[in-house]
């Protein structure tokens, strides 16, 4: 555990045989990253851009072709370095014969979680992803989105150096999003660090530090998100009470000193961000209306 | 945090033994092979000359096998090839799990489960044997032919000797669905090394003979080392029903047999899962 990184991986290729002739496909191809301890990651790419294969190749769940990937300075694949990892699978299958708590137990048990810490972190990790009241029920019983949050109190529930989850707000509402973020976020103020990999480019803009963006199994870019996003010869003002007199003043003053004004636009907030607050808004008022009632 | 193989062997053993124990199939297996060693008793008029707890006994031994090897297949097709083929195994290989740790996990869950499957069949073949056993003697005895005799603790021999049996079969399937790629063929594949094994003793015997030519008696010997026997299990009549019982040297053999081939087969088991991508 004293690697200055979380994740080096040197030289990853993986090549998958197919068909009865064995034709090679390259899934991920030279790959080197290294990702810093105690970041959100994004890990972004297009469909079949190598993405989950690296991820299961960390986990040690396919073997690599060749080149190396360290977990905390540990090789990946083994146990050890398994035991710092927690890891929501896209589109997540549990068993359906256990209830939600007695899910999260067995996982917590198997990732080692002591009997007198079992119960304490069994009932954290359902409050932390909102599934208390549900983790009696059958899982066979659960939605997609309570799923997902099972699978999140699963991949947190023995509390882990790092969190692997492979888009895991597939499915869930705006609501449900929103919430998934905050746990994130507070996992990184806790010290930990966490790769997400996700198709909803808001979310990842939103919360990750640093991205990587995969295409037919090469690296194309990676960097920190502020860098990678910013324009650095534009910059934007923002104004309040601009009159049209106020708005030519200042346009003849820019060119007068060699600026050029491109565009005025109004400021707009996100569409997921507007879901939430007015949702947010309207269950206050509900709230209201009942106590106003009794 | 703990770190003890044993542990998680233990926790993927419970969890494997449940998620049987919850399902409809194994109630329903049950329940018909309750009923085939049941039928027995209002069969035993057509015994075709043999004694009458000998053909009642019959019946057990034939539903235990039967049932048994269903049971035991079609688990451990499902509870370790749909694993693998529904994803779940992601999560748990993702732990901090060590793929013999997952193999010997599920096989001991599994193997639990023919436990309690070949237990309680057993409970229910000694009841019925139990039930006739008076009036068999009654009428032994007015006719002046010879006393039936009939052994319970060999019945629980017998049935410990199934369930290493079933173990074997069970191990035979986990090794042949490490590679499958589809369940049926998982169960096909391991129905159909059952069956080989269940005859391979009267195949050795028989290319082996000193007719035969030197290198096909060597090959069917050497068939018959690899291929377990599970004929050799075969010991219910001398073991319940003769007061001689059956030679302890037998019992012994098949026992270490079972306790052989278990280990060898989910050894293969482990060394062809260890490469397998989930």
């Amino acid at each position: 555990m004293n690697s200055e990184y979380a994740i080096e991986i040197k030289g990853l290729t993986k090549d998958f045989r197919t068909g009865l002739r064995g034709v090679k496909l390259r899934a991920v191809e030279d790959l080197t990253l290294n990702i810093p301890r105690n970041t959100i990651y994004g890990l972004l790419g297009p469909n079949g851009s190598g993405k989950s294969t690296t991820l299961k190749i960390l986990l040690g769940l396919i073997p690599a072709t060749t080149g190396t990937c360290l977990i905390f300075g540990n090789p990946a694949g083994t146990a050890k370095a398994r035991s710092h990892v927690g890891f929501l699978p896209e589109a997540p299958y549990f068993y359906r014969h256990l209830s939600g708590r007695e899910l999260v137990r067995f996982y917590a048990r198997v990732a080692g979680v002591s009997r007198n810490q079992l119960d304490k972190q069994v009932e954290e990790a359902l409050a932390l992803v909102n599934m208390t009241e549900a983790a009696a029920r059958r899982v066979g019983t659960y939605s997609k989105g309570m799923l997902q949050r099972i699978g999140l109190a699963q991949a947190i529930v023995h509390d882990p150096q790092l969190v692997i989850l492979d888009e895991p707000t597939a499915g869930v509402d705006p609501l449900g999003a929103a919430a998934i973020g905050e746990i994130l976020l507070a996992m990184k103020k806790r010290g930990k660090t966490v790769i997400l990999c996700s198709h909803l480019l808001g979310q990842v803009e939103e919360l990750c530090d640093r991205v990587a963006i995969l295409n037919k199994g090469k690296l194309i870019l990676e960097g920190a998100v502020e860098e990678a996003l910013a324009r650095r010869e534009q910059q934007v003002l923002t104004v309040e009470k601009l009159s049209d007199e106020t708005r030519l003043a200042v346009t003849s003053a820019l060119e007068s000193n060699g600026a050029k004004l491109v565009e005025i636009a109004h400021p707009r907030i996100s569409l997921e961000k507007l879901f939430v607050e007015r949702l947010a808004i309207s269950s206050s008022e509900k709230k209201d209306e009942v106590s106003n009632d009794r | 945090m703990t770190d003890s193989s044993l542990l998680r062997v233990r926790w993927i053993a419970g969890n494997t033994f449940v998620e049987a124990l919850r399902q409809r199939f194994f109630a329903f297996l049950f329940l018909l092979a309750a009923g085939l060693a049941a039928s027995g008793m209002l069969l035993r008029t057509f015994n075709f000359g043999q004694s009458e707890l000998k053909f009642i006994a019959d019946f057990g031994f034939g539903a235990m096998f039967l049932f048994g090897s269903i049971l035991a297949i079609v688990m451990t097709v499902q509870l370790f090839f749909s694993e693998l083929d529904n994803r779940t195994a992601l999560t748990l290989l993702a732990k901090p799990v060590r793929r013999w740790e997952f193999v010997l996990g599920k096989f001991l869950g599994i193997w639990t489960l023919l436990g309690v499957f070949i237990a309680l069949l057993g409970v229910v073949l000694a009841v019925m044997l139990s039930i006739r056993m008076p009036e068999l003697v009654e009428s032994a005895s007015r006719n002046g032919e010879p006393l039936p005799f009939l052994n319970l603790k060999g019945l629980g021999m017998f049935c410990l000797l199934q369930w290493f049996r079933l173990g074997v079969v069970a191990a035979l399937s986990l090794m042949i669905c490490s590679f499958a790629q589809t369940f049926l063929y998982a169960v096909i594949v391991s129905a159909m090394g059952i069956l080989l094994c269940q005859v391979q003793s009267a195949g050795v015997s028989a290319f082996s003979k000193p007719d035969q030519e030197t290198w096909v008696r060597t090959l069917a010997n050497g068939v018959g080392k690899v291929i377990p026997d599970l004929q050799l299990f075969d010991l219910g009549v001398p073991l319940v029903l003769s007061p001689a019982g059956a030679p302890q040297s037998a019992v012994l053999s098949a026992l270490g047999y079972g306790a052989l081939y278990m280990p060898v087969l989910l050894f293969i088991t482990v060394f062809l899962f260890s490469d397998r991508e989930i």
